[in-house]
């Protein structure tokens, strides 16, 4: 019942911090039709400059700069590096955020080192928020998801109450018909892309200190944002939002399993003919669970590339 | 030339299929005989560790072509190809070890062949799944099964030997020990060679025309006649072939593999290298990952920050010369052919590139040790900033004159720049 409890909060905060970034990610696919391979980069962009920040400016100064400054560097990548890139078509766009990708995980191996920094919470942060089964549940991690949920709400309340929602939402849709109803069509991608690329900055900001800040998180984290949006469907919202919280359960819930394909395989009796698979059949299940995500989207990509939510291709 | 009709002329081919018989065909013609006799002379002038390092040159080659048969050609970009890469690494490492225990009979100098039909088969299976989709779609699934794998080999103990991984002996054979590191690279040299010719050949073949027309017109084919599906995957497997051999050369050369072979950063520097190069010209990404490969190496033992250099290169590549820098150099020897004003629009553009490239990298080493860990130890220890050694002498990073001389390159070369375009275009 504990682990049960536990985990599903755990699955929830960890849904809740994909969808900062997922969200960012399928809304610029809707608009762009580019899949942004670079868009974890603003992840790790978020944590590495809150943590350089957080020396200087202290912890709270740094969670607003620092995604203020992915934000803005969204913009300028969006301006002068993709916007060139749209009249040799879809490939060169792709090519150009692979290389960006690329180039920001060269860069912070670099100037931070090829290593996990020693980017956590302030001691002040640092108490439990409740009490369950004798477990003490930090507060910083509800403070992860609190974050989350007051940004959905924003993005929410301006996307369906406001006018330049009401452009956004249609440019996600229909984007040359947008533009030709005479709506500043460049400047709404580009502001789309800085959003998206601010709100991976915040969540690289607040989950950095909570997960890890290492120069392969963008990569790590950037698998599972793919699977996130592709379940989802690219382009939905709400299906990311859904595909988010599935995924955070089911890596929070993997990570418990400690039975192995042998026990499985024990039950029919069939135990000594797993062993000889090799280690393999004997690990638990729970090393495997960096696969899950992964072997979800390729069947995703396969059976229903629309994805949950997504418009039939 | 008409619809329908073959280039005849091999340079042709080369030269992005618009030259004719010209001065540049001879040009070409040349330059690639001296490229081959030198590659032949090779082990005689260099050193061993020199010899390395143009075998890894040329395994990223052959890598390349593959990838730029699929990418470039055929229009599917691969984000994962280093799976097929590593499952002709390993392929090849089972072969040794089976020729080891005399469970197998195959002449060494045909080992790494166990290679290319590794990729070949694998590829077959991984291409039926990952060409049902295109575009974004199918750079997502090559993705993932390249990922999937990554997650899987450590714990694949029979197939690919854990995290140790697996190795081998390399056997003699007719007289040859292959315990030299010399006959490692004639080897190399010949499956290199014949890699390029046989891909060259394929370019020249009414299939290789199909892979072309897979990524111009692919909605006519089936009114032609054709399964696209069928042919994609066919084209997805050759290209896995290909990759599997330059896998099976590096398992050949290093007797071993490890499941490292399967992460994304092999499978980012192929795509890096291919675009550097340029996918129009058939060797454009073989020159981009040779002379990058051979670049990494000599640039790696004094700097650390190679592959960041790489990734700038390849931004900048995509921005200025989107077709590659292959491409780039055809164009440009083109308009030189029309006289001085071309030059001297060359020549500034190169010397801007330089200066610029300067800038870059002095600001870049200058960080890099400033942020560094012994320099923080140093700083916290003697609570002073000594001064960094960079290009020859000592630079002092409490003097704004040090930060000024990296800015003062960045605008001298936008200078330059500037200078160079009112030269004109390239392409008058």
């Amino acid at each position: 019942m504990e682990f049960l409890l536990i985990s599903a909060i755990n699955g929830l905060i960890y849904g809740l911090l994909l969808f900062m970034v997922a969200s960012g990610l399928t809304l610029v696919f809707g608009m762009m039709g580019v899949v942004n391979f670079a868009h974890a980069s603003f992840y790790m962009l978020g944590a590495y400059f809150a943590y350089a920040l957080a020396r200087a400016i202290g912890f709270v100064g740094a969670l607003i700069l620092a995604p203020l400054l992915v934000g803005l560097i969204g913009i300028l990548i969006e301006r002068y590096l993709l916007r060139p890139m749209h009249r040799f078509g879809g490939a060169h766009e792709l090519l150009m955020t692979f290389g960006l990708a690329f180039m920001f995980q060269e860069l912070m191996k670099m100037l931070f080192g090829d290593y996990t920094v020693p980017y956590k919470q302030p001691a002040y942060l640092r108490f439990p928020a409740f009490t369950v089964f004798g477990t003490e549940y930090p507060f910083y991690r509800l403070f992860v998801g609190l974050t989350a949920i007051v940004l959905f709400a924003v993005l929410f309340a301006i996307l369906r109450g406001t006018r330049i929602g009401l452009v956004v939402r249609a440019a996600v849709q229909r984007p040359t018909m947008t533009a030709a109803l005479g709506h500043n069509i460049d400047t709404l991608f580009m502001g789309t892309f800085g959003l998206g690329a601010w709100m991976a900055g915040v969540a690289g900001a607040v989950g950095g200190a909570f997960l890890t800040t290492s120069p392969n998180m963008a990569l790590e984290l950037g698998v599972i944002v793919f699977v996130v949006v592709v379940v989802g469907g690219l382009g939905s919202l709400a299906g990311a939002l859904v595909a988010s919280i599935l995924i955070g359960f089911m890596t929070s819930f993997a990570v418990g399993l400690t039975i192995s394909l042998a026990d499985i395989a024990g039950l029919v009796g069939a135990r000594d003919v797993a062993m000889e698979l090799g280690s393999i059949a004997s690990t638990p299940l729970s090393t495997f669970a960096g696969a899950i995500p992964v072997l979800l989207m390729l069947l995703v990509l396969m059976l229903r590339p629309a994805g949950l939510f997504g418009e039939k291709l | 030339m008409t619809e329908g009709s073959l280039p005849t002329s091999p340079v042709r081919l080369l030269a992005g299929e618009r030259g004719g018989w010209s001065r540049r065909g001879l040009v070409l013609y040349f330059a690639l005989a001296a490229g081959a006799v030198l590659l032949m002379l090779l082990p005689a002038l260099a050193s061993d560790a020199a010899l390395g390092a143009v075998d890894r040159a040329m395994i990223a080659a052959v890598f390349a072509l593959a990838f730029n048969l699929l990418a470039g050609q055929a229009g599917m970009l691969s984000f994962g190809h280093a799976a097929y890469f590593a499952v002709g690494a390993f392929a090849t490492v089972h072969a040794m070890i089976a020729i080891e225990h005399s469970r197998l009979w195959l002449p060494t100098p045909l080992v790494p062949l166990a290679g290319g039909v590794g990729g070949f088969l694998f590829a077959g299976v991984a291409g039926f799944f990952a060409t049902k989709r295109s575009g974004v779609y199918f750079a997502m699934v090559t993705l993932a099964i390249a990922e999937l794998l990554h997650t899987l080999a450590p714990n694949l103990e029979g197939l690919f030997g854990g995290e140790a991984g697996l190795s081998s002996f390399r056997q003699p054979f007719m007289g040859v020990s292959f315990g030299k590191e010399m006959q490692v690279y004639y080897l190399t040299v010949g499956w290199t060679a014949a890699s390029v010719v046989l891909l060259w050949a394929y370019t020249h073949s009414l299939f290789g025309r199909l892979t072309l027309a897979c990524r111009e017109t692919e909605k006519r084919l089936p009114s032609l006649g054709f399964n696209v599906h069928h042919t994609k995957i066919l084209i997805f497997a050759i290209s896995g072939l290909f990759s599997g051999l330059a896998g099976g050369l590096l398992a050949f050369s290093t007797e071993s593999a490890n499941y490292e072979l399967f992460q994304s950063s092999v499978s980012a520097m192929v795509v890096l290298q291919t675009f550097i190069g340029g996918t129009g010209l058939f060797l454009g990404p073989a020159l981009g990952a040779f002379f990058l490969t051979l670049f990494g190496r000599v640039a790696s033992d004094l700097t650390r920050s190679w592959l960041l250099y790489q990734g700038l290169l390849f931004i900048v590549v995509m921005v200025l010369a989107p077709h590659g820098v292959g491409r780039w150099m055809v164009d440009e020897a083109e308009a030189l052919a029309g006289g001085g004003r071309a030059a001297l629009r060359l020549a500034c553009i190169l010397a801007a590139v330089l200066v610029a490239a300067t800038g870059v990298v002095m600001l870049a080493e200058l960080s890099h040790t400033l942020l560094s860990r012994d320099y923080e130890a140093i700083v916290t220890r003697t609570a002073s900033y000594p001064p960094i050694p960079l290009f020859g002498r000592s630079w002092d990073p409490a003097s704004p004159l040090t930060w000024l001389a990296p800015l003062a390159l960045f605008a001298t070369a936008a200078l330059l720049a500037i200078i160079g375009r009112r030269f004109g275009q390239a392409r008058a």
